[in-house]
């Protein structure tokens, strides 16, 4: 198994008594891309606050490469590149300045610079002020800047917002190169279920303050399979017959729903209807999307 | 504490701004200006030419500008995230709030340089009798830039803790505006924060009349200390508790 990058137990944080984090129990391991999902205000950028020490927990501990943050705060942040919420920059500054301030910092070689701004496609435009720059501009500027110290903790707090559709997919291939390329681990938080999916191996659903799901996309993208649609000659005659069989099942607009069955079950089933003499005109799996048992997880209405 | 160095000199990008250079011009030519026009009966005394320059430079300008430098210096953080993007990198918040007071204090030191230039130039143009008299200004120039050290801390206490720019600089005039009635009271001016550059600044020594005007060096700075110490710490303090 390999090392625990970040680990938080019971954390929690505290606004006039109401919590926006509740016993949050974090495990990010080295190489993981974790998508942190939750709809707005469900803590996710207080979460991200709290690791990066901007913020102080109400209760709980944050331990990030094994270091404890209260104690130990310089070496961790030291190893750490990071995005919160709405790009930060100097608008009074060039992209190049305001990289050129954060590298006197992290005390990296100069030519870091030129690297960053070459990953995030900002070449061409670094002698402009930044404050001239597009919301994407500036959010790829703040990408840059994550990378800048070449960290070994990425925690980037919803990359994508802003950019373009392309600029969505870079960025998306830069993170998911990350872990591959660099031995980066990666915490990308977003409201898109669909988005997370395609780039982190593991999702953590926080729903106001409190983890409600947490697991591999695999096992979600599993969870989340659907039900089994058959559109036959006599519908009703032939519901009524397969649930005489055992079968449970309803009728929909003429369509025999079924819940989620193996392929056996599914093969016996178009069996017994043709031996009694039933028409099959569609078999069809229908998935459940993630978005929507995203919304069934954090309680939200499902539109059927 | 390790970090100042770096955090000063990533400070000092970012404080390539025009106005902070303006500003340390203006007072100075202002003074040049009052200096230049004021006159007195019989030969001018360099006693006079520093009492007229540095009135309003002592009273008014050496406050406000405290007020504005650190204002400004924290204004790019408030705007657009600053604060998060610099906490959240390898620095202390000691050393970053020690940085920018150290920026606030060499920008407030570069205005009493430009001064002294400037009061040394008014004086030799306006042939004031005799040599420069480095015995009176110097303590002067340096004491009133020491005076204004507790306005800068408590103004940089204000700044960092408010996001708005005017409303840290309404605090600064609202105190810095009462300076013309408290230079004139023995009762209160020794002990009033804002009126302590002007006091530092007075060419009169302790046989003048000029109310407060006349305290001794000793008893000034222990004013000045009192309050610094007060304004930095407690300015420290609540900046290390800030949540970003
Ligand atoms: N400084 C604050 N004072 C009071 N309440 C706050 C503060 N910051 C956050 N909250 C509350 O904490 C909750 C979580 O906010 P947070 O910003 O972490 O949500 P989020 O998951 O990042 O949402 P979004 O997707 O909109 O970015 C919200 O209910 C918010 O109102
Ligand atoms: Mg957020």
């Amino acid at each position: 198994m390999s090392e625990t990058i970040i680990e938080t137990k019971g954390l929690l944080k505290n606004y006039k008594g109401r919590a926006a984090v509740k016993d949050l129990n974090l495990n990010i391991r080295k190489g993981e891309i974790y998508g942190f999902l939750g709809p707005n205000g469900a803590g996710k950028t207080t979460t991200i606050r709290l690791l990066l020490g901007l913020i102080a927990p109400s209760a709980g501990t944050i331990e990030i490469f094994g270091k404890d943050l209260r104690h130990e705060k310089m070496n961790i942040l030291r190893k750490v590149g990071s995005l919160v919420e709405s790009p930060s920059y100097y608008g009074h500054l060039t992209a190049i300045q305001n990289l050129e301030a954060i590298r006197r910092i992290l005390n990296v070689p100069k030519s870091r610079i030129s690297e960053v701004l070459d990953i995030v496609s900002l070449t061409g435009e670094e002698k402009r002020p930044v404050k001239g720059f597009s919301l994407g501009m500036k959010q790829r500027l703040g990408i840059a800047s994550a990378l800048l110290g070449n960290p070994e903790l990425l925690i980037l707090d919803e990359p994508t917002n802003g950019l373009d559709p392309s600029g969505i997919q870079e960025i998306r291939d830069l993170i998911k190169r990350m872990p591959q390329e660099h031995g980066i681990t990666v915490l990308v938080s977003s409201h898109l279920l669909s988005e997370i999916e395609l780039m982190a191996n593991t999702v953590g659903i926080l729903h106001q303050g409190s983890m409600v799901y947490q697991d591999s996309i695999t096992n979600l993208q599993q969870r989340a399979a659907g039900e089994m649609r058959l559109v036959v000659s006599e519908p009703e005659m032939a519901l009524s017959f397969v649930e005489n069989r055992g079968y449970t099942g309803v009728l929909q607009n003429g369509t025999l729903c079924f819940t989620r069955m193996n392929d056996t079950t599914v093969a016996q089933l178009v069996k017994v209807l043709v031996e009694k003499g039933h028409a099959i005109y569609r078999v069809e799996e229908r998935r459940q999307s993630l978005e929507e048992f995203f919304l069934q997880v954090v309680g939200g209405v499902s539109h059927d | 504490m390790r970090t100042l160095g770096r955090v000063l000199s990533a400070e000092i990008v970012k404080m390539s701004s025009r106005y902070l250079w303006l500003l340390i011009l203006a007072s100075p030519a202002f003074a040049v200006l009052i200096g230049m026009s004021q006159s007195e009966e019989g030969p001018i005394s360099w006693e006079f030419i520093l009492s007229v320059m540095g009135a309003i430079h002592g009273m008014l300008f050496l406050p406000i500008l405290s007020g504005l430098f650190t204002a400004l210096l924290c204004r790019y953080e408030h705007h657009n995230g600053g604060w998060k993007q610099l906490l959240s990198l390898p620095v202390s918040r000691g050393s970053v709030y020690l940085s920018k007071f150290i920026v606030a204090a060499v920008l407030l030191a570069a205005v009493q340089l430009l001064f002294l230039v400037c009061f040394l130039g008014v004086g030799w143009w306006r042939e004031a009798g005799g040599p420069p008299p480095w015995e009176m200004v110097l303590p002067r120039i340096l004491g009133s830039w020491l005076a204004t050290l507790p306005l800068a801390a408590l103004q940089l206490a204000v700044s960092q803790a408010w996001s708005s720019f005017a409303a840290p600089l309404a605090l600064n005039v609202t105190f810095t505006i009462p300076n013309m009635l408290v230079a004139n009271s023995t009762t209160y001016g020794p002990y009033y924060p804002w009126v302590q550059p002007l006091i530092a600044m007075s060419p009169y020594g302790a046989d003048g009349n000029f109310g407060a005007l006349n305290l001794p060096l000793e008893s000034l700075m222990i004013v000045v200390l009192g309050s610094f110490v007060l304004f930095f710490t407690a300015g420290l303090l609540s900046f290390r508790r800030k949540a970003v």
